[in-house]
């Protein structure tokens, strides 16, 4: 019989925010209870040999050594979705490398919703945390999950995977970033419009220091700036605050340019020309394009932002490519680790097999030769032992190679004349 | 004499512009090892330095040397604070002084034959070339700093992310200027004490004082620019640039053109 290798043998199971909605996803979560409860039972019950459980909000796995395919399926079969229906259409099944793959990928934040977002590495440690707890990681998973937590770190720190970001707002940080380094100062934020107050909160939650809230009709302002802990300031006296801003958006339906080159000029002088960054976001403009071409000034607009958005995109996406590499070279490499650890069994049983026969033949020899003295018995324990191993050596070195590249039908040929029985 | 280890202080530098230069090829390691390759060229470069002027009077070599090693010290201590993009042009900046400083001719100043080897004369130079590598790295950054907010004002953003911030950029070429300020003042300082002190034949104010007291004034112009009149940013960077240019002229061409007590003599 050909014995399925370990490696081969793993599986994982699951549903994201890829494959399934909510509703059918929300079936099938565990809290930490449930997942000790179901990874014990797993166990338990001879479905599966080891086995690890990762439950977030968007995605529910399982990842395990099963003893019975079937049985596992029959565990799955048993969730209902909503209306009484069965759930495994929205469940994959990674087997072996496309399971080892699949981990990698989802350790490495590149299966995430928000492809780069740091939190799934802390959930994926804390179902293995869980497992471990549970005893249910064993000579596969064990090792498994330590090499995922290394794939993990070296993916984020060699590859730009977590560092752009994504949206209209943190565009607007990125770019007040290049400019200011670090957000301390205020800014003010003219209109309520919804990507306005996108950028503003984006630059209030990386640290922005005050937010100024300018609207025509000054109760939004008030209503605003309690919500975001801004300062609402009156829309007529513009002018007079815009010189304490280091930050300006400006985002309302006005027609004609709100913010005009005599006012930026006469800022940047009460401010003794410290750097004025400006975002318009309103079509048509609400601040005269002309104010960039004041010395310390910066202005961008609506498609300048969008060009920031675009590059993000396409850093990420070219990071996400370059991190799929590395997650396919480390697959391999676990794999192959793991099927020399396969063989390394096999292998020691061979060895053992070939140990016994040399030690009855050497048994029998001592019998025959009962003159031997001290030393020479040693010699012909030695000279045996040698022997045996030369003998051994080629074929074990072929089996080893064979199973590093997973060439398993080859393996099975060469330990074939080993494993016969008479 | 003093040519080898100067030429493995080159190469150490050629190695880390390289690293700077060619990131991708050189790949992440050696971008580690390149600070520790900087801090041991600055390391040898100053013992070199040390060791050859106590053996002879220091001269235009001399110089140019003194400056590398005080761009040199300047870049270890910008890239250890993670400003790496300001050693693409501080590394080869260094490799190129001290290149030419063993190219040129082996030239003292006129001055010395009169003074004699002093005391001052460390002083002296340690405090001029101090000055002068705190303003060669003012106007790297001044570069970079052009540069950048030429890419931010022509809405070209690709490639900006490795960029410090412009603030950032523009409080160290401040910095580094009021850095080179102070010393050049210290330095043409202790040049006037010096000649007083020595001198007993009446003597007239050289022209390379003259032009130094031009660049200090330059300078001097500079920081009131920005501490009075708040104009900083590009204005800083110009004044930065062009007093550089200033610097290289008065150190490379202007002892051998003019006569008097820093005309090479001998």
């Amino acid at each position: 019989m050909v014995a399925e290798t370990e490696s081969e043998r793993l599986l994982a199971v699951g549903m994201s925010h890829h494959s399934a909605p909510v509703e059918i996803r929300e079936r099938l979560a565990f809290d930490e209870n449930g997942v000790r409860s179901t990874l014990t039972r797993l166990v338990h019950d001879q479905i599966a040999e080891e086995a690890f459980l990762i439950s977030t909000c968007n995605r529910v796995e399982l990842y395990a050594v099963p003893r019975s395919v079937e049985a596992l399926q029959e565990f799955f079969g048993a969730y209902r979705g909503p209306a009484g229906e069965r759930i495994d259409p929205y469940l994959y099944w990674y087997r072996g490398k496309e399971a080892v793959r699949h981990l990698f990928k989802v350790a490495s934040s590149l299966d995430s919703l928000v492809v780069g977002e740091p939190q799934i590495l802390g959930q994926v440690k804390d179902a293995v945390r869980l497992a471990e707890e549970t005893s249910t990681l064993g000579r596969v998973l064990y090792p498994l999950t330590q090499r995922t937590f290394t794939v993990a770190k070296r993916v984020r720190s060699t590859t730009e995977i977590g560092q752009s970001r994504v949206g209209i707002g943190n565009a607007g940080v990125d770019l007040a970033m290049q400019i200011f380094g670090a957000l301390q100062g205020s800014a003010m934020l003219v209109g309520v419009g919804e990507m306005g107050r996108q950028v503003a909160r984006a630059l209030l939650s990386a640290g922005l220091a005050e937010l100024l809230v300018a609207n025509r009709t000054f109760e939004r302002s008030v209503e605003l700036a309690s919500e975001h802990g801004g300062t609402p300031v009156p829309y007529e006296r513009l002018a007079d605050y815009l010189p304490r801003a280091d930050i300006v958006i400006a985002a309302t339906g006005a027609v004609h340019p709100i913010i005009t080159v005599p006012m930026v000029r006469q800022a940047l002088r009460d401010r003794r020309y410290r750097t004025i960054f400006l975002i318009d976001l309103a079509v048509p403009r609400n601040i005269d394009p002309a104010v960039d071409d004041l010395e310390d000034a910066y202005l961008f607009n609506v498609d300048d932002l969008s060009q920031v958005v675009e590059q993000g995109r396409a850093a990420r996406e070219k990071a996400a490519a370059e991190a799929l590499d590395l997650v396919d070279q480390e697959a391999d490499r676990f794999l192959a680790s793991l099927r020399e650890v396969d063989v390394g069994v096999e292998l020691r049983l061979l060895n053992e097999m070939a140990e016994q026969i040399r030690q009855s033949e050497v048994a029998r020899s001592k019998k025959l030769l009962a003159s031997l003295d001290e030393s020479q018995a040693a010699q012909l324990d030695a000279m045996t032992k040698a022997l045996v191993k030369k003998l051994l050596h080629r074929p074990q070195m072929a089996v080893r190679s064979a199973a590093k590249v997973g060439d398993q039908e080859r393996v099975q040929t060469l330990m074939a004349p080993w494993k016969e029985t008479p | 004499m003093e040519r080898l280890p100067y030429i493995a202080v080159i190469v150490a530098w050629g190695f880390i512009s390289l690293g700077h230069l060619l990131p991708d090829v050189v790949g992440e390691r050696p971008r580690a090892w390149s600070r520790a390759a900087a801090a041991a060229a600055v390391a040898v470069h100053a013992i070199t330095l040390v060791y050859a002027a106590l053996w002879m009077p220091p001269g235009l070599s001399e110089a140019l040397s003194a400056t590398a090693l005080g761009v040199g010290i300047a870049y270890v201590a910008v890239v250890r604070r993670g400003l790496r993009a300001l050693g693409l042009l501080l590394a080869p900046l260094v490799m190129v002084l001290v290149g030419t400083s063993l190219v040129v001719p082996h030239a003292t100043v006129t001055a010395l034959a009169h003074t004699g080897v002093s005391p001052w004369l460390p002083i002296h130079l340690g405090l001029t070339f101090a000055g002068i590598a705190g303003f060669a790295l003012s106007s790297a950054v001044g570069v970079l700093y052009l540069w950048a907010r030429g890419r931010l004002k022509a809405k070209k953003f690709a490639g900006m992310s490795r960029l410090p911030s412009l603030e950032v950029l523009d409080r160290i070429q401040f910095r580094a200027m009021l850095f080179g300020f102070v010393f050049l003042t210290l330095g043409i300082g202790a040049g006037g004490v010096w000649a007083a002190a020595t001198l007993t034949e009446s003597w007239e104010i050289d022209p390379k004082v003259w032009f130094t007291v031009l660049i200090w004034a330059w300078y001097g112009g500079a920081v009131q620019m920005r501490v009075v009149a708040g104009r900083r940013g590009r204005w800083t960077a110009m004044f930065s640039i062009v007093g550089f240019f200033g610097l290289i002229f008065s150190l490379l061409g202007l002892n051998f053109l003019l006569s008097g007590w820093h005309g090479y003599g001998g």
